[in-house]
């Protein structure tokens, strides 16, 4: 009997630790942050319907593939459910957020597999979660056995696409994102007011028309949208979808729609010749077409720098200090033109040098000094000039008292 | 620092080396860790985008153009080999029927577990890391290509165009990403697909199996590194047999192993030398002794004459 007794007491020792182990575990397994996972383990209750090994550890759970969940997907969606556009930005670095027409592909699905095509889970009340709420961003953070996002949207894009064209460009989908700090792009995601795909439009457009003297109009689209800076909507206002998307056909070529706000109402205090002419018109050019040539310290400046809001388009009066208002108290570092005033020079006014504050025209030395003259013709300014294209762009020339360093960043003064 | 790991492994050699007991360690290099790690390169996932090769360029400082450069397909027309400034390439083969798409296989150093090159390198320049990879020191190298020529993969290549510091290039699995900072390798972190996973080998081959398992119809039923050349770092996945692939069909054994079996077999206590001695020595006694039975018969014969002469 005392054998029996020690044996009760000691299986009961034994399994009162094991008991409250397997709440702890309960408790903190790491699936409970998992999006529809809440009744871990699974279905018969055990380890072993999702683990392989016995012990699995957070560094490596060694998880069977979920096979997409053997395809759990229930309830019937309407494509109308869905969102129209879903801009994918969680993963933007190397490239702007993509734009997906969900709308266009649930139709497309529609007439195949349907939503299992790509949705691949359903919650039983038929719910379906987003990509992100079982894929992590982090790859660290997921399962090997499970794609991360970046695969998981890949993977689903690229399974279609591949089969279909063959075609695996990233552009298809992506954009480069722009360098930090370069005027921002054509913004996509604007046409009608929705986001939209990117759409691909003809750089040029060209019009005949019935002026027997200048028959030939010119638009150049890309101008307007890459370099002017305007939005689709400031032109497309009030395109209907159906400009583009005619029932089950493709979308019409982007040219030509009748119904965009008419030139006129930007340009209607032109001239006629401002559009119409008798041959094609050459891209806009500042330097032509207003005599300020933007190269080299205006270039990278967007238009709104200096032109503001372009549907309230302001002309600069050409005076430099309009804009550049800290030059009058000393804070304009002179060096950004390659030439580093000395002490003596550095107390000028500008209009001292720059006579009639005339920035276009180079001032000489020879306009103040008769012996001097900056920078070719003078030995001393030769040398500074030597040292400007041979040098490391900054050394001290003692006998004409000039620093002089080759520009820097042009463009931002 | 030292580890408890290092420690323990240390104190293990001196042991085993005061027992006088041979161990594995010599020429074979370290023990390797059960958690090292290796990258698993599923070929049907992969979409040929080319950024890994990219990346890779990027990472190892070699030379490369811009990004949308590599969306060039025409490449694929020949079926290239790492070289010098490309330490990673990727080949198209055509698709096995209308119901599959085309293979892209990545070609790159696999990591060997028993690496050729490693052992071949006379100045271990090349170096099995106990964690996976095959490192590289190019201020070691002395530049005798042994390891180009060891390689059962044809993997190293030389940088000929370089007259005073030419270095031996191969993927190094980012040898400073993976083994100081714990990121995975450059290739890996851009693969869009993740066709590429980084992780420990043994779930790695977990994971290889369980998707041949899952998908028998997808896969060919073998994961090409896990046996080849004694295993390798990196595994493969791919539809088709991989000698399509022209990926080598090696022996599961290294061939670092075969030779080394017979250079440390000769040279095992010191016996081959030892015996080459006696050899020479037996060779010498006997070429002495028929000296001296020269000298005695040409005495006799001098003797013959002088009595002749007599």
């Amino acid at each position: 009997m005392p054998r029996y007794l020690a044996i009760i007491l000691g299986l009961t020792l034994l399994a009162a630790p094991a008991a409250a182990s397997d709440q702890a575990v309960k408790e903190a397994h790491p699936h409970d942050r998992l999006h529809g996972h809440s009744e871990v383990p699974g279905a018969k209750g055990q380890c072993a319907d999702c683990h392989l090994c016995a012990e699995p550890t957070a560094e490596d759970p060694c998880m069977v593939s979920c096979a997409r969940h053997g395809g759990q997907f229930r309830g019937v969606h309407e494509v109308a459910e869905g969102p129209g556009v879903v801009v994918i930005d969680q993963l933007a670095a190397r490239y702007e957020p993509v734009v997906f027409a969900h709308e266009l592909h649930a139709s497309m699905a529609a007439m195949s597999g349907g939503c299992t095509n790509c949705h691949h889970y359903s919650e039983d009340s038929g719910a379906i979660p987003t990509c992100r709420q079982c894929h992590a961003a982090d790859r660290s953070e997921v399962d090997l056995s499970m794609p991360a996002l970046k695969g998981a949207y890949h993977r689903q894009c690229m399974n279609c696409h591949l089969d279909w064209s063959g075609d695996n460009s990233c552009d298809f989908c992506h954009r480069e994102a722009a360098e930090p700090g370069a005027p921002v792009a054509h913004d996509a995601t604007d046409i009608v007011g929705i986001p939209h795909p990117v759409i691909e439009a003809v750089a040029t457009y060209t019009y005949e028309t019935s002026h027997a003297d200048a028959p030939v109009v010119t638009f150049h689209h890309s101008d307007h949208v890459d370099v002017f800076g305007q939005q689709c909507v400031d032109c497309h206002r009030g395109d209907s979808c159906k400009s583009c998307h005619h029932g089950d056909q493709k979308p019409a070529e982007h040219a030509r729609l009748d119904h965009v706000t008419s030139c006129c109402a930007c340009h209607g205090e032109r001239d006629c010749n401002f559009c119409h002419g008798r041959e094609p018109m050459p891209r806009f050019d500042h330097a032509l077409s207003t005599g300020f040539d933007l190269a080299p310290y205006h270039a990278g400046r967007a238009c709104q720098d200096c032109h503001g809001d372009p549907r309230a388009f302001r002309y600069p009066s050409g005076d430099c200090a309009e804009c550049h208002i800290h030059w009058e108290d000393g804070g304009f570092d002179h060096g950004i033109t390659g030439l580093v005033l000395s002490a003596d020079h550095e107390e000028n006014d500008c209009s001292d040098c720059h006579v009639d504050l005339d920035f276009a025209r180079r001032p000489s030395c020879d306009d103040c000094h008769d012996d001097y003259r900056f920078p070719a013709e003078s030995p001393h300014c030769e040398i500074c000039l030597n040292l400007m294209n041979e040098g490391d762009g900054r050394a001290a020339a003692p006998s004409c008292g000039h620093e002089v360093r080759r520009p820097v960043n042009p463009g931002r003064p | 620092m030292v580890t408890r790991r290092d420690f323990i492994k240390c104190a293990g050699g001196a042991v085993a080396a005061l027992g006088g007991v041979e161990t594995a360690l010599a020429s074979t290099g370290p023990h390797l860790d059960p958690d090292r790690v290796g990258v698993l390169c599923d070929f049907t996932l992969c979409i040929g985008c080319r950024r890994c090769e990219f990346a890779c360029a990027e990472e190892a400082g070699l030379p490369h153009g811009e990004l949308r450069a590599y969306d060039d397909t025409g490449v694929f027309a020949a079926t290239r080999r790492p070289d010098a400034e490309s330490l990673t390439v990727i080949n198209r083969y055509p698709a096995l029927s209308a119901d599959h798409k085309p293979l892209d296989v990545k070609v790159n150093c696999l990591h060997c577990e028993h690496p050729a090159c490693v052992s071949a390198c006379p100045v271990t320049a090349l170096q099995k890391n106990a964690l996976g990879p095959v490192t590289y020191d190019p201020w070691r190298c002395i530049g005798c290509r042994y390891c180009m020529v060891a390689c059962p993969f044809q993997i190293p290549a030389y940088e000929y165009h370089d007259a005073t510091a030419p270095r031996v290039m191969k993927c190094t699995l980012c040898q400073d990403r993976t083994l100081e900072q714990g990121r995975p390798p450059a290739c890996v972190e851009i693969c869009p697909q993740e066709a590429l996973l980084y992780g420990s080998r043994a779930s790695l081959l977990r994971v290889a199996k369980a998707r041949i398992e899952a998908h028998p119809d997808r896969y060919v039923d073998h994961v090409y590194g896990e046996t080849e050349a004694g295993g390798t770092s990196w595994l493969y996945l791919a539809d088709r047999d991989f000698h399509q692939l022209d990926l080598p069909e090696v022996a599961s054994t290294s061939p670092a192993e075969v030779t080394e079996s017979i250079q440390h077999g000769i040279f095992k206590g010191f016996s081959g030398p030892l015996m080459l001695a006696a050899l020479v020595g037996v060779i010498l006694k006997s070429a002495g002794a028929c000296e001296k039975c020269e000298a005695e018969a040409a005495a006799r014969n001098e003797a013959g004459k002088e009595a002749d002469h007599e």
